[in-house]
Parts: structure tokens; sequence; C-alpha cells
């Protein structure tokens, strides 16, 4: 159907309605850490929100994804904010992580990827991660996350509900929630900096380390 | 239980067959498997994995369920939700590597249009070997050594298909025209319901007794931008026509003949057509509409770098492909049936084939491959823009050599 084929195209509005907006302010506080000349490797680069965020820091990012059409706006997005010397899209998933060299990258973020893995995938996307990192590199995390608690999951699907239906029809666009994210992450080797969730608890901003 | 519990999910998403419905991916064991047990692999769409599972019951074997966004296997792998990421990710990340002997993995064929079974090899070390179309041809697949008959390798658009391609389109469009016209007109209520309901039914079902005429090589009256229009000129316009003529027989018939209601039945039953005329590539059995410039594509066979492998042989759902495994070489005799998936031009190791729009634009294997049918048209028109500025750029340098004339 055209309109589904259409469909990444409008992915970032879709993003903006059901993320209301805090995805520009989550990406711009996980990215404060990134400094010029730093290997990042973003997975699940999508429209590249967060990999042209780290190539106008000065880093050199490397973004990959599996879908083609959203890594060619991304590409687009980069000639046009003149940072494409600065970034390399890649189809990829993250299964195919081995394939990248071990301690190659200051930093490893993901904005909104992980959520859309299995537990398996996870589990095994972040034991490549830690392979890949340099040591002391870290791992940063932004995603939709699921309340903890009834009132809060009430709360949450009650704002939710109608914000999916809109977006769905209009952009056919959908995001899912990752579960015991920290705790994987710990599981996996890794040292939790700091871990942030929003009032409802339905976002999380992770850092982690590499030890 | 089960089987209640299976006719209640087939309905439910029968009806709501236009959305994606995910379930849960990863590898799950069907009876006692082995360590040569065989391996399936399908996508994520919650009334595929029941369907197949169902099927599966009584074979001792591995399933392993694929991301593909909830999309079904065909859909799924010709508009890019279903990739070879997907199938390299649960191969290498369920755990099925320890407990086989083996690195034979079943796919369905019609995932051979998204799919790509010499990058998974590359990537994993894992055999695609292409299973039947339907399910249901499982059994008699192991049964013959895990080889295809003709009839396994085609789609066919049985009645039972067709009555559920017809409730696909229906059911949504009868739910949002009962919740608009509820407030606004309700004595239409009933009729605009039998109306969007009939009509799928009766372009559905009646298929075959009118698919002979719809020749995709006749142009017909219309051309380009207009073709929309004239292209109803085949058979939504017919049925228009039918459904103008029976409004004038009943309302004769009751004696309520006036240009105020042909008009406003005339008008609705248009829509009605309209809407579920609308999006008709792969969808619908009227296969070549007149909204996709994509639909005169032609598959072209390079005889020059064709060996003979015979993968468009195995992965073609409308059996176009003849292999002489003698002189190494394929023919396409059933070209007229081709209904232009891909999946050929794909799978080919040797880049044998391509698309070919009627103005001579290829669309070469690289093109297909990433981007699958997805904005099939804008690909075209982009790679007619590359070789274009390619031999102006060569044209250019040429003219610099020679230098001006004068």
């Amino acid at each position: 159907m055209k309109v589904l084929e259409s469909a990444p195209d409008r992915y970032d509005a879709g993003i903006r309605i059901l993320t209301l907006g805090k995805l520009d302010k989550a990406y711009d506080r996980l990215t404060s850490c990134i400094k010029s000349g730093q290997k990042v490797l973003d997975i699940g680069c999508g429209t590249g929100a967060l990999t042209l965020r780290a190539a106008q820091k000065g880093a050199s990012v490397k973004g990959i994804d599996v879908n083609v059409q959203m890594i060619e706006i991304a590409q687009k997005r980069a000639i046009k904010m003149k940072v494409a010397q600065n970034v390399e899209f890649c189809e990829m998933g993250v299964a195919e992580l081995d394939s990248e060299k071990s301690e190659n990258y200051d930093i490893v973020m993901s904005g909104l990827c992980f959520s859309e893995l299995s537990e398996d995938e996870l589990i095994y996307a972040l034991k490549e991660v830690k392979r890949i990192l340099k040591p002391k590199g870290l791992l940063l995390v932004a995603d939709e996350a699921r309340p903890d608690s009834l009132s809060k999951k009430m709360l949450n699907w009650l704002i939710k509900f109608p914000l999916v239906i809109i977006t769905y029809i209009l952009t056919q666009t959908t995001t899912k929630a990752v579960e015991n994210l920290p705790e994987t992450t710990e599981k996996a080797g890794f040292l939790i900096e700091s871990v942030g969730l929003n009032k409802i608890g339905n976002f999380i901003e992770l850092i982690g380390k590499k030890l | 239980m089960t089987l209640l519990n299976y006719i209640v999910v087939n309905i439910i998403e029968t009806l709501l067959r236009v959305l994606p419905i995910p379930c849960k991916k990863g590898m799950t064991k069907i009876g006692k498997p082995n360590r040569m047990s065989p391996v399936f692999l399908t996508c994520n769409y919650h009334l595929t994995v029941k369907r197949v599972k169902r099927t599966l019951h009584g074979i001792d074997c591995y399933l392993l369920v694929a991301n593909s966004n909830g999309h079904n296997v065909w859909c799924g792998a010709t508009g890019g939700h279903f990739t070879s990421h997907d199938v390299i990710s649960v191969l290498k990340t369920s755990g099925i590597e320890k407990l086989v002997g083996h690195n034979n993995v079943i796919l369905p064929q019609l995932a051979a249009t998204g799919i790509e079974a010499k990058y998974i090899q590359k990537k994993t070390g894992w055999k695609v070997i292409w299973g039947p179309v339907y399910a249901k041809d499982i059994q008699a697949f192991i049964e013959n050594n895990l080889k295809k008959t003709i009839e396994m390798r085609e789609v066919r658009f049985s009645l039972v298909q067709r009555i559920e391609m017809a409730i696909m389109w229906a059911f949504p469009f009868s739910i949002i025209a009962s919740l608009i016209t509820i407030y606004f007109w309700l004595e239409v209520l009933l009729p605009l319901n039998e109306l969007i309901w009939g009509l799928p039914f009766i372009i559905f079902v009646s298929f075959p007794f009118y698919s002979k005429w719809l020749n995709p090589k006749k142009k017909g009256i219309g051309f380009s931008k207009y073709t929309v229009i004239f292209d109803f000129a085949r058979m939504p316009l017919i049925l228009w026509g039918l459904s103008l003529f029976c409004l004038f027989g009943f309302s004769i018939m009751t004696n309520a003949l006036s240009w105020e209601f042909i008009f406003r039945w005339g008008f609705l039953s248009f829509i009605v057509i309209l809407i579920i005329s609308l999006d008709l590539m792969g969808s619908t059995p009227i296969l070549k509409s007149g909204l996709h410039e994509d639909r005169f594509l032609k598959v072209v066979l390079d005889e020059r770098k064709c060996k003979g492998a015979g993968f468009c042989e195995q992965v073609c759902p409308k059996n176009c492909y003849e292999v002489n495994k003698k002189q190494h070489i394929a023919t396409i005799p059933g070209a007229e049936k081709c209904v232009q998936c891909g999946a050929c031009i794909v799978q080919c190791p040797f880049d044998a084939l391509y698309f070919m729009s009627p103005k001579d634009e290829r669309l070469p294997p690289a093109t297909v491959r990433t981007f699958k049918l997805n904005l099939i048209g804008k690909r075209l028109k982009e790679t007619e823009q590359n070789v274009r500025s390619l031999e102006e750029k060569v044209s250019f340098e040429g003219h610099q050599r020679i230098g001006h004339p004068r």
C-alpha cells in the first residue's frame, strides 16, 4: 500500500506526537557528554536524531539501522546540516554487530531502539556493545519504559491511548516500551552511572559505563 | 478449548486484516525435536504464527519467529518490514545454533521478495531452503525430502482467500462509515453498510469470471496523469454502472424514482467503489491498477549472465520460469502470468534479472534488494536520473577533450 510505503517520511512527525516533544530535550541531555573527536556508534539511528546531534559536536559517528528508507532520510539530513563528513550510515541489525572491531568506540548510544528488540536480542546487543566499547566507554540509552506502579500505568494508558491511535492513523508509527533495562544492563556487566525516569515513569534515560 | 481459541482468533484477525498484529519473537519447540530436526522460520504476524503452529503440530521441529513488525510474510518482505536482518537476528540470538547439528533453515517461499538467502548464508552460515507458499503443504514438503512440487510453489487466489480479502476491505470501512452516519444520517446506515459489504464481495468473489478481460498490456484510453480516471473504465466503472442499473430497477419497482434518489445513491456507491479500488496493487485481484506507474514493469532476463542455477524457478509464485539444466539457462515462458513481486530478481546470484519499465528505464537488482518494491516509481526516476547525469557528465568530459569545434 502506498500509505505504508511512504511511512518512513512521516516517522519523525509521528514520534514527535507520541513523545509530546520531550524526546528532543532528552536527546540533547543524553548527547551532552559527547566530545569532539570521539568515536560514536548509534544503534538504530533511524532518521538520524541522535547521530546528527553527535556529529554536530564533532564526533565521528556511525549510525546503523535495519530500515534503509530511514537511513536515506538521515543521509539527506546529514548533507543538509553539513555534517556528512563526520557520519557514516550502514544498513545493519544488532545481530550483525559482531563484524565490528573490539574496543573501537568511546560511546555507544541508542534512542527508541532497544524497545524494539526481543529479550534475546537485547542481551545479545548489550554483550556486543560491551565488547566494542573501549574501557571506560559509555552506553547512552533513551527509550520508552513501562511504569512500575498500577496508578502510573493507568495514567500512562489514559494519556497514551488516544495519542497512539491518532499517530498510527496519521503516520503508521508506533513505539514500544523497554522492560527491566537497568537490570539487564547491569547483568551484562555495565556499571550504571545514572538512570532517569520521568514523572509518569514511561520514559527512561540511562547511562552505563564499561568497567 | 484450543480449537475454540483458534477459531475466535481467526475470525477477529480476519476482520482486522488491514492492521499489523505482532506477537512474541524467538524460538519455540514443537513436539520433541532433536539435533537433526528441521528448523522453520516465519514472521511475527500473530495469525500467521497461530496457523503455522497448528500445521506443524505432530512434526518434531523448531519454529523461529522473526520480527516483521506484525506484518504478514509477503507484505512484510516486499514492503521492507521482514528483512534479512530480522532473520539473521533470530538465528543468532535465539540459541538455535547450539540446539541443532545442521544449518538448514526453512523459510516461507513468499519471503523471497525481501530476504536474501545469499546474504544470510554469508553472515551466519545458515542455508536458506525455500519452503512451500502455504503452511498446509509443509507436511507433504517434509515427506517429499524438502522438495517442492509445482503446486506448492504457486500462489492461488482461492475463493476462501478472496472472501478474506473482501472482509478485510469491508470491515474497517463499514465501521468508519457507521460511526459517521450514526450521527449525521441515520436512515442511510443500513443500506450504506450493505453497499460497503456487497461491493467488495462482488468484486472479489466474481474475480475468476472477469480476470481474463483485465489485460495489463492494453493501455486503454487514458495515459499518464489521467489513467487514474480512465482506468476506471476497467472494472470499477462497470461495477458502478451495474449498481446504478440496480438502483434504477429498484426505484422503478418501488415507485420511488427521482433524480435525487439516483444522484444520492449513485454518488455514495461511487465513493465506495473509489475507496475499494483506491489501492489495488497486490492487495486486490485487479492487479495492475491505474494508480501505479510501476504497473507495466517487466522482468527481463539477461541471457549473458544467466547460468541456469534455477533460484528464480524456486521462488516464482506464478511458475513463470523454466530452467534448462542441460544448457544451463532459464527462460520465462509464463511471463504474462508475472505479478511483479521481484522475488526472482532479489534471489538471482548472478544479477541476471532486472525490472524494465515501458519507457525502457531499468531498475537494477541492487535497487530492488535495497528498497524492495517500496515507492518503486520514485526509484525508477532516480536510477534514470543517475544514468542521465552520468551520461551528461561523460558527454561533457567528451566535449572538453575534443574542444570547441571553432
